[in-house]
């Protein structure tokens, strides 16, 4: 009851003028395509400060923000395989082929659907389960963060790659990537080189950025110069509301799937879409939907812990509270207005999305030739502004040239960036487990729970390796029958 | 020979992560002692997985993929150029110049016609230059256009 209580006072909070004109600015500007949620986020941070805004009105023009620029990279994975931000990379497998069959109008709506139901779930499920996180949270020890990060790495590689071992080498390389600078615990320079940049290591959005945005610029010169890019059939908004009807049990999977690994602190964004991701294409899979670029891969951007968490965390951090089980209680007024903030911008944005996905679309329809350099200059812009140094530009432009290699050679890039981001919590959970236990190594698999992660990680390395080849000439046999093929 | 470009990463791996792993054995131990992780600990972990994930890559490398060669090298090399030189010259020439060259000179070259490119430039630049200094007042370089 007290819960309700605070919800109602979020509410009232949320809920005025003032605040309603922010939220819909937020979420109209950073629809813009090409302008992920972590530039949109990273670029608003300091705004919300220069202006001199309230907290509660801070939080509520980031949360708009921040679901605006979702669905705005939802926009640019479907129609131009550049994924806005990370959770929406898993949006850029299955609604790019979709676009190219002329479905763009449908997976757009569909993607809109999914993440106003994900994120509802997410919300609901967020003020529910809040007075138990605190308890639930802390059965969680070091020891099991660190396994259930590598299990997060393993579960990459039956999705991304035909070689497991190019994700393990992609994941170390995210990893290593994410050492660079001066190490938390005991202040030593690592790989700084001396040069100031990279004291403070490496901003993954640079590496985001770099790795998709412009090594996507560097893949379409190249591929226009050989034997030219298909052009993008739109086509109408032909779903109908039995299809509709026929994702919902993906989409409240994929809801409570996302908002479980959501709560997990650290763990939250990627990792959720990309199990859920995993367990469709099984589940979806066996009842034969799955080579006709069903609807049902779209919930993956509908996971709502996922990217709603790190948002909640950045907002958290810069209004100075520090995230954890103990915030419910010591921080309870702010921690509920996001809340309602969350559930109005989800709101909002289904109002907002359904009528303009035409809008959208015809946005796009602008040929490549003239988006792609302006999307790239967006990027610059971005990156320019969030330390107003070229120096970042420069890292940017390695990024992307590095990317280009990397897709070339078939190293995913996805792992590289999950690596990036979970890498400074992975040693810094190796840390803590071992000074727990003196130093002993066993402490890692040390309990029953730890025990079960390894395992499921363990088989999720090995199993598409075994099982990946007979899958993929299933596949095919299958592409080869239906009608509808590539 | 097949396999040339998974060899060819895979040595490039293989020295990296030699390189990385040596480099972490020679910090200094940090003040205070080592209490169970220095450090040094989980880089050489990853060294370790890096080096086991390169010898595999050049024993076992996957069928090359097919690389640019000719015209579409040249015109990749331009495109980086272009970047480049559009970092180089932001800040002296200002936000509006160099995006109108740097966005012109790319549609241009992926094939739209040079007067309707280099146009496309200047309005994405105005627009976003107007956006984002008197609309976010976050600044962007004016440079050359600066008015005292």
């Amino acid at each position: 009851m007290e819960t309700l209580g605070f919800l109602m006072e979020g509410f009232a909070v949320a809920l005025t003028p003032y605040n309603l004109m922010f939220a819909l600015f937020g979420a109209f500007v950073f629809c813009l395509p090409g302008l992920g949620p972590a530039n949109g986020v990273a670029i608003l941070i300091p705004l919300a400060f220069t202006l001199g805004l309230p907290p509660e009105t801070a939080m509520i023009l980031l949360t708009a923000v921040y679901a605006g620029a979702m669905y705005g990279g939802r926009i640019s994975s479907i129609l131009l395989n550049i994924p806005g931000d990370e959770p929406a990379m898993m949006t850029c497998l299955d609604g790019y082929p979709m676009a190219r069959k002329g479905r763009a109008a449908d997976a757009l709506a569909v993607s809109a659907i999914a993440s106003f139901s994900g994120g509802l779930i997410g919300t609901i499920g967020l003020i529910m389960l809040a007075p138990v996180l605190a308890r639930f949270a802390l059965t969680f020890g070091p020891a099991e963060y660190f396994a259930l990060f590598l299990l997060a790495f393993a579960t990459l590689g039956g999705i991304t790659g035909k070689n497991p071992m190019k994700t393990v080498i992609a994941a170390a390389l995210g990893i290593m990537i994410s050492t660079v600078g001066i190490d938390i615990s005991t202040g030593t320079q690592r790989y700084t080189f001396g040069v100031l940049e990279l004291y403070e290591g490496i901003d993954f959005i640079l590496a985001i950025v770099g790795l998709f945005a412009i090594s996507e610029l560097l893949f379409f010169v190249e591929h226009r110069m050989g034997e030219g890019r298909e052009k993008m059939q739109v086509g109408k908004l032909s779903l109908s509301l039995k299809e509709l009807v026929t994702t919902i049990p993906t989409q409240l999977r994929g809801g409570i799937l996302g908002f479980i690994s959501g709560v997990l602190p650290g763990a939250g964004a990627s990792l959720g879409s990309f199990i859920s991701y995993t367990l469709e294409k099984q589940v979806v899979g066996k009842k034969g939907r799955f080579g006709e670029g069903a609807l049902v891969p779209m919930l993956t951007l509908g996971v709502p812990g996922s990217g709603t968490t790190a948002v909640l965390l950045a907002m958290l951090i810069s209004l100075n509270i520090t995230p954890g089980p103990l915030m419910f209680t010591q921080n309870a007024d702010i921690v509920w207005g996001v809340i309602a903030a969350l559930l109005i911008g989800n709101v909002l944005l289904l109002v907002l999305n359904i009528p303009l996905v035409g809008f959208f679309v015809r946005l796009l329809s602008v040929p490549p030739m003239y988006l792609l350099p302006i999307v790239t200059m967006v990027a610059f812009v971005g990156i320019y502004s969030i330390s107003h140094s070229t120096f970042d530009l420069y890292f940017m432009i390695a990024f992307g040239i590095a990317g280009y290699f990397l897709r070339k050679l078939e190293i995913p890039l996805v792992p590289i960036i999950l690596g990036l981001l979970l890498g400074p919590e992975m040693e810094k959970n190796l840390g803590h487990a071992l000074v727990l236990s003196d130093g002993d190594w066993s402490i890692l698999w040390g309990s029953p729970l730890a025990i079960g992660l390894w395992t499921v990680a363990g088989l999720g390395l090995v199993l598409p390796y075994l099982v990946g080849p007979l899958l993929r000439r299933r596949m095919n046999a299958a592409i080869k029958e239906s009608p509808v093929s590539d | 020979m097949t396999g040339f470009g998974d060899r060819i990463l895979g040595l490039g791996l293989l020295v990296l992560a030699v390189a990385y792993g040596w480099a972490a054995q020679q910090w200094p131990e940090p003040f205070g002692g080592a209490e169970g992780v220095g450090p040094e600990t989980f880089p050489t972990i990853l060294s370790v997985v890096l080096v086991a994930g390169s010898l595999y890559l050049m024993i076992k490398p996957d069928p090359d993929a097919r690389w640019p060669v000719g015209k579409s090298a040249l015109e990749l090399l331009v495109s980086v150029l272009v970047l480049v030189v559009y970092a180089l010259l932001l800040e002296p020439l200002g936000f509006v110049i160099a995006t109108t060259l740097a966005v012109g000179t790319l549609s241009w070259r992926m094939g739209a016609a040079p007067k309707r490119a280099f146009l496309t430039g200047l309005g994405s630049a105005v627009v976003v230059f107007v956006l984002f200094n008197y609309g976010l007042s976050l600044s962007l370089p004016a440079g050359l256009l600066e008015v005292h």
